[in-house]
């Protein structure tokens, strides 16, 4: 959405030839991206329109346009036009549900100049190529595909459609003027997974909004109870929402904060509401996290005897401490890493218990069956723990886990109750995060040094989609215990924890 | 408030536990010392009908009157408890319905001392409700009989394993409301507890048929249902229970018969094994793998000596009867296995029937 510019004006010239709207190419799928799309649209569309009424020629021209155009005529007109770019779009992204011949066929549309809704959507764009443009079929077809193809995040997988586009990085630019620079820092860091992982996140966010409460000042004729949850922490929640969806121990960790605020006496001085709101957070923290995660520490060692081998996925901070007491207790066993691209994080994992001492084995996840075989027990760390008692967690531990339950063995999820969640997930897909599809081409570990893979080009090709997901949803039936601060359970009393650590 | 800064699964090796027991039972007490081994025993031995954890629960309220007069604090009176209850799960070889008794009577005194305004009223009343606690305990098998006959069905047949004095009333109580039903009781080699079992239903005239453990698989199809009792209940709402029971909970999946457990909640213990090998049973007495080469003769077989009248305990307290009643003191405990919930159709408490993944929630509501 960054190229506003070749997005099409609503040039009100076009008026006669629009009414010829696409009508052929109307899947059904076009249906739950209607309501999404319809509002963002039309907002840009009134903007561009505004964009050219203060040029000195196009205003002129537009407001002559318009002049002549009721509200219905303009409507319709905005409508057509859409409808044409979505055709074009569709064309160009190759993205054909349920095999829809014509539409599918990108090259075959370039091909044919005499395509009728093709000719009139192209010609909108980009009001000066106007003459142009109407020579030859071929070059208004080629113009079209790379106006599309710069409205890059267009390309999407249909099953995930209904998912958050991935950030571009944050809008430092564009975010709102009471975003708090702590907050701006924040979402920069979470945007690029430097501050990665549902504990780690969460410690930061409250951290951050620590630094937000120091530096409020209540506005004259409010107090700190109505103002600071609602007008002030909204835009900062909003900033770090929109540099990556905000994972369930933070989203718990906020609605903990606002009821706290919520309930400060009105009466009480600004400064003492802020001390005993700093305070209570760093009880939270202390709380929820550094104590919880003791206790699920000394529990989950337990577990741990010698001559064990555990298998773990990815990194998991939890699962990290849990290891290295184990070493530490001199208990003799071994560790197989199993991770994936594209963040590697499992890596990490492997480095810092190889510095410990610990005898480790690293393999991609592509070697889950071998690694699976000498293994006798598997832990894993939690994005979330679902009431059905279903693990969300970052994408391959699902696999983990089935191969583990084939193989017989234990599968044992460490998990502080603060990323327990009352909601129930059935599947991968209604609830997940995309990232962005560019860091699985990219070959390089690292977005900053990216090295051109095969598939990098993958926007120039039509019948290309990549799909980068975070997240998957491990069945409860594969996990044999939950390992949470109040003790060992079967996933089965996630939601009785859920409740209890709520609430007290 | 939080389980894990008193959690109630490791008051054993817990640095709590104040002085080292100075004898084999004996726990010092300000008032002298106090052998709470011996009356541990001698409860049991009192009452055949008598299960371990409520023995040791009446033995720690004993210990808890004696002291009454003496603890001026609490950490001094916690400090007491422990101790006893330590004493008695090490000195009795399988400590497992044992320790979950005492852990449960020990959630409830910490819980009881949450609001300590007042000491002396409020140990006072402990002594009071450790008694209560002990009552209802007892009264819960007769609960749960009432509960699990309503499963018995006229003309029905029930395969039984080893010895559970919740079974045997269970059954009792459907024969005496006259429904018409036979068991198949499993002799439970080496202890041979299944004999005393047939022995206490052939006397309520109950038509009874031993088999041996081997031929679970062969009569399964002739069985409607199995009922076993349980050493201990465990968080996952598996079972603890005597060797054996694992391979008939198994069988009776196959064979698609239900298979339900009696346990009072008492019985529920804070544990989560993952496999057979992490059951807390000390090793000394349940070390069934022991490859070698050499010829054994009959009397070193694992568990030979458990058998009924056929050795003496090294205890006098424990004699061969009391090994056979499934080895209730010190000398040879009984083996045990662990049968995972998924085989496990539903479990029959004094609060009623529940599945398995209930087990979890009562003992979250218990420990926390």
């Amino acid at each position: 959405m960054s190229t506003p510019s070749t997005a099409a004006p609503a040039g009100p010239t076009q008026k006669p030839v629009t009414p010829k709207a696409p009508k052929p190419q109307k899947p059904k799928e076009d249906k739950p991206q209607k309501g999404k799309e319809d509002k963002p649209q039309k907002g840009k569309e009134e903007k561009v329109q505004r964009k050219d009424d203060a040029g000195p020629q196009a205003g002129a021209l537009a407001t002559g346009g318009e002049a002549k155009l009721t509200p219905k005529q303009l409507k319709e007109l905005k409508k057509a036009d859409k409808q044409a770019r979505r055709a074009a779009d569709k064309a160009t992204a190759g993205v054909a549900p349920g095999g829809k011949p014509e539409v599918g066929a990108g090259g075959d549309k370039r091909g044919k100049p005499q395509q009728g809704p093709k000719g009139p959507s192209t010609e909108k764009k980009g009001g000066k190529a106007d003459k142009a443009v109407k020579g030859s079929g071929a070059t208004v077809a080629a113009h079209a595909g790379q106006a599309v193809t710069q409205r890059a995040p267009k390309k999407e997988i249909p099953l995930f459609r209904h998912l958050e586009s991935p950030g571009q990085g944050v809008n430092l630019a564009g975010s709102h003027k009471d975003v708090h620079p702590a907050i701006l820092a924040l979402g920069l860091q979470m945007a690029s997974y430097d501050i990665c992982g549902s504990s780690a996140r969460c410690v930061a966010t409250l951290l951050a909004f620590k630094r937000v409460i120091e530096d409020y000042t209540t506005p004259a004729h409010t107090t700190l109870t109505r103002n600071l949850s609602s007008h002030h922490l909204s835009p900062q929640i909003e900033h770090l929402r929109s540099a990556r969806p905000m994972s369930v121990s933070m989203r718990n960790a906020i609605r903990w904060l606002k009821l706290e605020i919520s309930t400060i006496n009105i009466d009480i001085p600004e400064h003492t509401a802020k001390k005993l709101l700093l305070d209570k957070i760093d009880s939270y923290i202390r709380e929820k996290i550094t104590i919880a995660d003791h206790a699920i520490v000394a529990t989950a060692v337990e577990k741990i005897v010698d001559g064990d081998v555990i298998v773990t996925f990815a990194k998991s901070n939890i699962v990290q401490m849990v290891l290295a007491e184990a070493h530490r207790k001199k208990i003799k066993f071994r560790v197989v890493v199993v991770d994936s691209r594209p963040l590697m994080e499992g890596a990490q994992l492997c480095q810092a218990l190889s510095e410990f001492g610990i005898d480790c084995t690293y393999t991609l996840i592509h070697a889950l069956s071998y690694a699976i075989r000498d293994a006798t027990k598997v832990y894993l760390g939690a994005h979330a723990m679902l009431s059905n008692g279903r693990l969300y967690s970052r994408v391959g531990t699902a696999a983990v886990a089935m191969y583990a339950k084939e193989f017989e063995v234990p599968v044992i999820v460490c998990c502080e109750s603060i990323k327990f969640t009352d909601r129930v997930g059935l599947d991968s897909i209604v609830t997940n995060e995309l990232a962005l599809p560019d860091d699985l081409t990219n070959l390089s570990i690292t977005r900053y040094h990216p090295i051109v893979g095969k598939l990098s080009k993958w926007r120039d090709i039509p019948n290309l989609n990549i799909l980068n997901i975070m997240y998957d949803v491990t069945p409860a039936e594969n996990i044999t215990l939950v390992i949470t601060e109040y003790g060992s359970l079967p996933p089965s009393s996630v939601p009785v924890v859920h409740r209890l650590s709520t609430n007290q | 408030m939080h389980t894990y800064t008193d959690n109630p699964r490791f008051p054993a090796g817990s640095p709590t536990t104040s002085s080292p027991p100075l004898g084999l039972g004996l726990v010092e007490t300000s008032s002298g010392p106090f052998d709470i081994l011996t009356h541990y025993t001698t409860t049991l031995d009192s009452d055949p009908d008598l299960t371990m954890p409520i023995a040791a629960i009446e033995s720690l309220v004993a210990l808890l009157s004696s002291t009454s007069t003496t603890a001026s604090t609490i950490a001094e009176f916690l400090s007491i408890i422990e101790t006893g209850i330590s004493v008695l799960k090490s000195s009795v070889p399988n400590a497992i319905s044992l320790s979950a008794g005492c852990d449960l009577f020990l959630r409830y005194i910490v819980r009881s001392l949450e609001d300590p305004r007042d000491f002396d009223a409020c140990r006072a009343h402990l002594l009071q409700h450790g008694k209560l606690f002990v009552d209802r305990a007892k009264s819960s098998r007769w609960a749960i009989a009432q509960y699990g006959a309503e499963l018995i069905r006229d003309g029905s047949t029930v395969l039984l394993h080893s010895h559970s004095r919740v079974v045997t009333a269970l059954l009792s109580f459907a024969a005496e409301r006259n429904i018409r039903f036979r068991c198949i009781v499993l002799e439970t080699a080496p202890s041979l507890s299944g004999l005393i079992t047939a022995r206490i239903l052939r006397s309520k005239s109950i038509p009874v048929s031993v088999i041996p453990d081997n031929a679970v698989g062969y009569v399964m199809a002739k069985c409607d249902m199995v009922l076993v009792g349980a050493e201990g209940v465990v968080e996952n709402g598996g079972i603890i229970n005597a060797m054996g029971t694992y391979t008939i909970a198994v069988q009776a999946k196959a064979n698609k018969k239900p298979f339900y457990v009696l346990a009072e909640s008492h019985k529920f213990v804070r544990l989560f094994p993952l496999n057979q090998f992490e059951l807390p049973v000390q090793p000394q007495y349940q070390n069934l793998l022991d490859f070698t080469t050499e010829e054994r003769n009959a009397n070193d077989q694992v568990g030979k000596e458990g058998e009924v009248g056929c050795v003496e305990g090294t205890d006098g307290k424990t004699g061969g009867k009391k090994v056979a009643m499934g080895g209730r003191g010190k000398g040879s405990a009984p083996l045990v296995d662990f049968t995972r919930p998924e085989y496990i159709t539903a479990l029959i408490s004094e609060s009623g029937v529940m599945t398995p993944s209930a087990v979890s929630e009562e003992l979250i509501k218990i420990y926390s």
